[in-house]
């Protein structure tokens, strides 16, 4: 049988993924790092082309030519090189701390590695970068959106000092402390990565978190489980206490495999409908899987 | 069980520890912590089921590998008393096995503590012993079975059949006989010592309770050693019997005998009561001495006259070591024997003052017989079954009549002692001493003084010097053709028969060549003429029926062609029919119901006096001591039970395999459908 975990409350496990630092440059050589062209339209030097003119636009626009040929209110668009920032929203909860015998470590050692892999594109990049938690311990501290070489330095040393803690599962201002800073100054076109297991997440985080996805920023949840919870490879009797909600269950694991797993792929299908009818995009990804990996599939899902 | 053997078998203990651990496991379900816990769903009931079913298994397994162990722990604690031969130097033995099958191994149980409590008699365990011994022979062993029981006797000759030794063991039944050790042993030494194996022994397996428990150590300057193989029969015990009960009228004396300090270390009184089946009809207190007698006086209303023999029984109240010797069954006294001796008075010639001189002489004896002069020989039979012997004294012949009676009152069994002098042989017409002599006799004279003593045999040969000169001038000589069919018991120095016999029928015929008259010799002046009439009388009781009689001591039925007896047990005794006269040899108290050629009687069995005495015989040093062999041995089971513990081992591991091997695919049908 498996050992048992350790303290998974007290300190983040990191297994095989430390140093965090070396890893996350590792992961993020491996990533196209190009630049971007924003999709933004708005102040510039290239132009884009004309639109009729609509009430409010900044009259330092509008086309006086064409209203002098035309009789028509039309204001000119340019084209520009802006930044895209990158918010990162880390699930530092209880339940993040967990790590099974097969992982390289904890949930949230993985997310840390691609946080911080994340973060180095975003700064390669030029783009301002910032970090939220979902909970975490006391030494959890969010890092403002920033840009520059320091950015990644800071991020890199909260994603190290941030420890699993805290218990959202009935709590949902603990979703609302992270998402709330960014839907209200995340600008359009802004990359919002979300870092969780979405396990012990109070019911309205999947519409707090689809949410964000409506001010036009593109919002990337990465669903991250330890192997152990995709496959539930315990057997015999066992009884499990959950790391977050104080719930516990003694079953036959031989005989309840197969109804968790049903009972898994509907808690999976749910939030995939929560957040894709929201235009949020949602990426698999287990312990076991390559940071770097991922790391792609998160670019190119934030494309 | 030694303590050692105990503490040992306390690992027994721990087979509850698989289970208790089950349990402990069962309770507290190994705890995780586990992030999807709401995800997970509780276990249904069947499921729990299923798996206390594969527990159950495991666990029988594992308890079973337990006691494997613990017994393994234990087996070099295990002693028992077990007897085998030892080998001093390898070579072929020659063993006498002296089994004792007397009353007092009847008695439960044995002296030592680890033989006690089996319920086991010491027959029983002799028994085992004996078989113990067969078991440690080998091929080229002889083994010889002297049964102790009293008479001794062999059971089995020198056989190297170790098959059939064990058989006969097995048949040995329990007996009520006495004890004969020093019988048994000279049997056993004698068996030996003719058997060709150079080391010899003797084993013992007795209680040593022959009732001599101040005679020769058993064992002390024989030349064969003996080996008392189980000690712990040593008997310790006491016992009280009722040796006989006697009713005459309605009085009923009853005889107990006790072993010697048993009365005064008893602290109950017992008493004896005499029971009409299972109602007590009399009860008095019982002798206090070793040996006494008690008389009880029946109630008369409580009794018809016609109870059969056995109906009353005396019975010894308590408890002792041996119960089958408590009861016995009440039968009429036995009347002395009576004698009738008929002698023709006008032949008496010389003054004797009284009674003819054989009369006179049976008198003086004082033997347990009344003697009836009659005044002729009776013509009817029923005249002579109060007799158990006639003597006729000179008689003139036989009338037809009388020759029919006396005949007949020989056929079944009666003495007749002849005194043949001048009348017989001049007989009247029709008149002749057939059917015990066939030829008329002759009234001779004789040149010859007396007998010759070297030719005197039997009783008669201690006093037959005084037969040298018998002052007989004249003697009766029988036809030599009469002679062929008698016994000399004393002859004359010129070999004719003086004193001779022959049995007839179930009965005897005794003729003396002389009369008894005193005119005609000096021979009733003679000791040897009293030595005569003892004889005659002992050999007379010795043809009655006996009603009692101790047990062991055969019985003979002279004469008998078919008989029948059916014993206290209600079991028939067997009785060999190729011996002659037919014998056989009650080896059980109580009442005997015979049937000897369609007549019926009862006889009733007593057991011997000295048996009651179970205060064991001294023992030799070197007969004591285990030299020849041993008695106790370890039980070396562990190969046995080290292959089961692996066995099981091997088993719980197959299972944890299997088990594990079926989580291993269940594991990979989840982590799939996981991926999924």
């Amino acid at each position: 049988m498996p050992a048992p975990a350790p303290s998974l409350r007290q300190a983040l496990d990191w297994g095989t993924l430390a140093p965090l630092r070396l890893r996350a440059r590792l992961v993020a050589e491996g990533v196209y790092a190009g630049a971007h062209r924003s999709a933004r339209r708005g102040a510039g030097v290239e132009f884009g082309g004309h639109r009729a003119y609509t009430q409010g636009d900044d009259l330092r626009w509008l086309d006086r030519r064409s209203l002098l040929l035309h009789d028509r209110l039309v204001v000119r668009q340019f084209e520009t090189e802006t930044d895209r920032a990158l918010r990162l929203v880390v699930d530092a909860t209880a339940s993040m701390g967990y790590r099974g015998t097969r992982a390289p470590g904890a949930k949230l050692a993985w997310a840390a590695v691609v946080a911080a892999a994340l973060a180095r594109l975003a700064g390669a990049s030029g783009d301002p970068v910032g970090l939220t938690y979902f909970g975490g311990g006391e030494a959890t501290r969010s890092v403002p959106v920033s840009a520059g070489r320091d950015a990644f330095e800071r991020i890199v040393g909260s994603l190290e000092s941030a420890t699993p803690g805290g218990d959202a599962t009935f709590d949902a201002a603990v979703v609302d402390r992270a998402l709330g800073g960014i839907a209200r100054s995340a600008r359009r076109g802004s990359i919002v990565v979300v870092l969780s297991d979405l396990l012990d997440l109070p019911e309205v985080a999947a519409d707090r978190i689809a949410a964000v996805a409506a001010g036009g920023r593109v919002v990337v949840v990465v669903e991250l489980l330890d192997p152990d919870e995709a496959s539930f490879p315990f057997q015999g009797t066992m009884r499990f206490e959950a790391l977050e909600g104080g719930s516990v269950v003694e079953t036959d694991a031989d005989v309840t495999r197969g109804g968790y797993l049903e009972a898994l792929e509907r808690h999976r299908t749910s939030w995939e409908k929560a957040l894709q009818g929201r235009g949020a995009r949602v990426v698999h990804a287990l312990t076991t899987d390559d940071p770097l990996k991922a790391v792609r599939a998160i670019v190119l899902a934030a494309r | 069980m030694t303590f050692v053997f105990a503490f040992a078998l306390s690992g027994l203990l721990l087979i509850g520890a698989p289970y208790f651990a089950h349990r402990l496991r069962r309770r507290r379900a190994e705890t995780r912590p586990f992030a999807p816990t709401l995800l997970v769903p509780p276990a249904p009931p069947r499921a729990r089921r299923r798996s206390d079913l594969e527990d159950r298994s495991l666990f029988a397994i594992r308890a079973l590998a337990v006691i494997a162990l613990a017994l393994l722990g234990a087996s070099p604690f295990v002693r028992c008393s077990r007897l085998s031969l030892a080998r001093s130097s390898g070579a072929s033995v020659a063993l006498a096995i002296v089994l004792d099958d007397s009353m007092s191994m009847r008695a439960s149980g044995a002296s030592t503590t680890a033989a006690k409590g089996h319920g086991k008699t010491r027959l029983a365990r002799a028994k085992e012993g004996a078989s113990e011994l067969l078991a440690s022979t080998r091929e080229g062993d002889a083994v010889a079975v002297i049964l102790a029981g009293d008479p001794a006797r062999i059971a089995l000759a020198p056989t190297t059949d170790l098959a059939g030794a064990r058989a006969l063991l097995e048949s040995i039944p329990e007996s009520d006989r006495g004890t004969d050790l020093d019988g048994a042993l000279a049997l056993a030494k004698s068996l030996v010592l003719g058997m060709p194996q150079v080391d010899r022994r003797v084993v013992v397996l007795s209680d040593l309770a022959d009732g001599k428990p101040e005679g020769a150590p058993l064992g002390e300057g024989s030349s064969v050693p003996i080996w008392n193989a189980l000690p712990e029969l040593r008997s310790d015990g006491y016992d009280c019997a009722i040796l006989r009960a006697d009713r005459a009228s309605l009085r009923v004396r009853v005889r107990v005998a006790c072993t010697p300090g048993a009365a005064a270390s008893s602290t109950v009184a017992r008493t004896i009561g005499i029971y009409l089946g299972d109602k007590l009809l009399v009860e008095g207190a019982a002798p206090t001495s070793a040996t006494g007698d008690i008389v009880l006086t029946l109630p008369q209303a409580a009794l018809s006259s016609g109870e059969p023999p056995g109906a009353l029984i005396a019975r010894l109240r308590g408890t002792d070591a041996i119960a089958i010797d408590d009861s016995a069954p009440v039968v009429p006294e036995a009347a002395a024997g009576s004698v009738a001796v008929v002698v023709e008075a006008e032949s008496e010639t010389a003054a004797t003052g009284g009674a003819p001189v054989v009369e006179q002489a049976l008198n003086a004896l004082q033997l347990d017989v009344t003697v009836r002069p009659l005044p002729q020989i009776p013509d009817r039979t029923d005249d002579l079954g109060a007799f158990v012997g006639v003597i006729l004294d000179d008689p003139p012949g036989l009338t037809p009549e009388e020759r029919r009676a006396v005949g007949a009152f020989v056929e079944r069994g009666g003495v007749l002692l002849l005194a043949l002098g001048p009348r017989a042989a001049s007989p009247p017409l029709g008149a002749s001493l057939a059917p015990f002599l066939g030829h008329p006799v002759t009234w001779e004279t004789t040149t010859s003084l007396g007998a010759d003593p070297d030719s005197a045999s039997g009783a008669l040969a201690e006093s037959a010097s005084g037969l040298r000169n018998l002052e007989a001038h004249r003697r009766v000589i029988l036809d030599p053709l009469d002679l062929s069919a008698f016994t000399p018991l004393v002859a004359w120095s010129d070999h004719a028969p003086l004193v001779t016999r022959r049995t007839l029928g179930r009965g005897e015929v005794w003729v003396v060549t002389l009369p008894f008259a005193l005119d005609a010799s000096e021979l009733p002046l003679r000791p040897a003429f009293l030595a005569l009439l003892e004889t005659w009388v002992d050999a007379a009781h010795a043809r009655t029926v006996p009603r009692r009689t101790v047990v062991g001591v055969p019985w003979t039925f002279a004469g008998a062609r078919k008989i029948t007896i059916i014993g206290p047990n209600g079991e028939e005794l067997p009785v060999p029919q190729d011996a002659t006269p037919l014998r056989a040899a009650p080896s059980l108290l109580g009442l005997y119901r015979l049937d000897v050629d369609g007549r019926t009687e009862s006889r009733v069995v007593q057991p011997a006096p000295r048996e009651v005495d179970l205060r064991p015989r001294k023992l030799a040093v070197a007969a004591a001591v285990g030299a020849f062999g041993e008695n106790h041995g370890a039980v070396d089971a562990s190969p046995f039970l080290a292959i089961a513990l692996l066995a099981f081992v091997t088993l719980e591991l197959a299972l944890r395999v299997g088990a594990g091997r079926r989580a291993d695919r269940g594991l990979a049908v989840a982590a799939g459908s996981g991926r999924a």
